[in-house]
């Protein structure tokens, strides 16, 4: 029990922290609906979905939403400016894991007119407002057997050269003209199992995640891993100067993955494009079907105006700080 | 031989990896941030008893083997082959250093252990992390020497040679690391 009470302590301190350092960016905070009509469709992950009853008790399928951003961009268009939401997000699916949890606290923040390495530099200030609230020494946590150095700056590396570095792979070698082909060679080569029907992101994120992941955010400084192949970012602007990649970047400490981030995608029927893709893939799965959220396509179409966001487990930044290996230890949860 | 999916992992199960059987002592489910889901899995290898990390597909397909894990007694050395009897049935199995590794310098006779069966052969054994066992020979530590750190080789009651600190006395038992050899504590009592 007293662990317990100590982590919910830690978590108060953790999310006063965060609302600390984005008020003094000067933020706006907003609370977004949880229940809604339809969803931003994303083949790799399972929507809850509910009944709404009217006073007629007519049906309407609900969803729970997955995380906020879809609202937040709304409110953007709308001319809010920078905003941030601490919430509860809803990932069907995603039990059985020291990770995840189906029910999840995430924070999402937005910076109008700003890219991605705008961002890297809030993670990195976030991170420091933290460890003063919290006051202990940024420059020497440790999480299970790893020691971390908060202070920034931060290691950067691009996925491409990751991939270099760690799994012996060339980015060129799985990009461009027959990719799925070559990138099921290099898979077989190294002897991992690849079956008729594995796409790309499939086969990608094997060797990533075998070969690469081990490494980030666990030689002493978190690491910002940016860059991603373009399929691996369904929200993301591409980028001007290699249409390959797209302008996001994952934030790992001490082997943790803890945040997302795009510079985002305004173009709406880029946007909707993708959308109709996603929806495909879900379609030819054995997952619940979704209903796309439509406004969101209206309010890209209105205009979006270039920003950046990030979403960040907010039980995984406790899980870093309190030395915690198992998420369901970071809160006050049904077991 | 039989062909399971990830969904029916479960620990202590032995699955082959690497045309190697082994036996997954954790595994977990993981979604990479933006992607489909993946079972990570901590895998012992029978054999030597490495532990290695390796990251499946969701749905993936894998050779599931059987492998039995018998008590056994530790009889005896007989030319380089450990003999070892089951509590059951009293039969008995030999092992050959090329399975136990360095371990075999800790066997202790009479103790129990537990072995990895398939197919009516020892495969391997589940070597413990640390093993308890009593001094037989060892010198009295030098008076006067007082140097932090200073070291002295001693005999183990199986004949194995380790290194300890200079106050560590005939008869006394210690606790040893048997991946490293190394002098882990004494164990009072």
């Amino acid at each position: 029990m007293s662990n317990l009470i100590n982590n919910l302590i830690l978590r108060e301190k953790i999310i006063d922290a965060v609302r600390e350092y984005f008020k003094l960016e000067k933020f706006h905070e907003v609370e977004t609906p949880l229940l809604v009509p339809s969803v931003i469709p994303e083949s790799y992950l399972e929507n809850f979905t509910t009944i709404l009853f009217d006073r007629r008790r007519r049906r309407k399928k609900m969803f729970l939403t997955a995380s906020p951003e879809s609202s937040l961009k709304k409110i953007i268009v709308a001319g809010l400016g920078n905003c941030f939401e601490i919430t509860r997000s809803f990932r069907n699916g995603e039990t059985d894991s020291l990770l995840h949890s189906p029910e999840f606290t995430i924070l999402e923040w937005y910076r109008v007119g700003a890219d991605y390495k705008e961002i890297m530099k809030d993670c990195e200030n976030l991170f420091n407002k933290i460890s003063i609230n919290l006051g202990i020494n940024n420059s020497n946590i440790s999480y299970g057997n790893t020691k971390i150095d908060l202070a920034p700056p931060w290691e950067k590396i691009t996925v491409s050269k990751a991939l270099k570095k760690y799994a012996m792979v060339d980015f060129d070698d799985i990009t461009g003209i027959n990719s799925l082909k070559r990138i099921k060679k290099i898979a077989t080569d190294k002897g991992y199992n690849v079956s008729k029907n594995n796409t790309w992101e499939v086969t990608f994120n094997q060797i990533f995640l075998n070969e690469v992941e081990p490494h980030l955010g666990t030689n002493g400084r978190p690491t910002i891993i940016y860059d991603y192949p373009a399929i691996l970012a369904a929200l993301a602007k591409l980028k001007k100067d290699d249409p390959r990649l797209a302008q996001r970047f994952e934030l790992y400490i001490a082997g943790l993955e803890l945040g997302d981030c795009y510079t985002e995608l305004t173009d709406w029927k880029e946007q909707n494009y993708r959308f109709k893709n996603e929806l495909k893939l879900i379609r030819k799965s054995n997952k619940n079907k979704v209903v796309q959220d439509d406004t969101l396509i209206k309010a890209l179409k209105r205009g979006l105006p270039d920003c950046s966001g990030m979403a960040m487990g907010i039980d995984r930044v406790v899980m870093l700080f309190g030395d915690i290996k198992d998420i369901k230890d970071t809160k006050f949860t049904f077991s | 031989m039989t062909r399971i999916t990830t969904s029916n992992f479960q620990k202590g199960i032995f699955i082959e990896y690497k045309n190697e059987p082994h036996q997954i002592v954790e595994f977990q489910f993981v979604n990479p941030g933006k992607g489909s889901a993946f079972v990570r899995t901590k895998l012992r290898n029978v054999k030597t008893g490495r532990v290695y990390e390796f990251t499946y597909k969701s749905g993936e397909s894998v050779v599931e083997v059987f492998v039995n894990v018998s008590e056994m007694q530790y009889l005896y050395n007989e030319n380089g082959k450990f003999v070892f009897m089951d509590q059951k049935n009293y039969n008995q199995i030999s092992l050959s250093e090329e399975v136990t590794g360095s371990f075999h310098q800790y066997l202790k006779e009479g103790e129990i252990y537990q072995i990895f069966i398939q197919d009516q052969e020892a495969i391997g054994m589940r070597y413990p992390k640390k093993v308890r066992l009593m001094v037989s020979e060892a010198e009295e530590g030098v008076k006067g020497n007082t140097v932090t750190g200073a070291k002295k080789t001693v005999i183990l009651e199986t004949g194995a040679r380790v290194t300890v600190p200079l106050f560590i006395k005939k008869g006394d038992f210690v606790s040893i690391d048997a991946e490293t050899g190394e002098y882990v504590e004494r164990i009072s009592g």
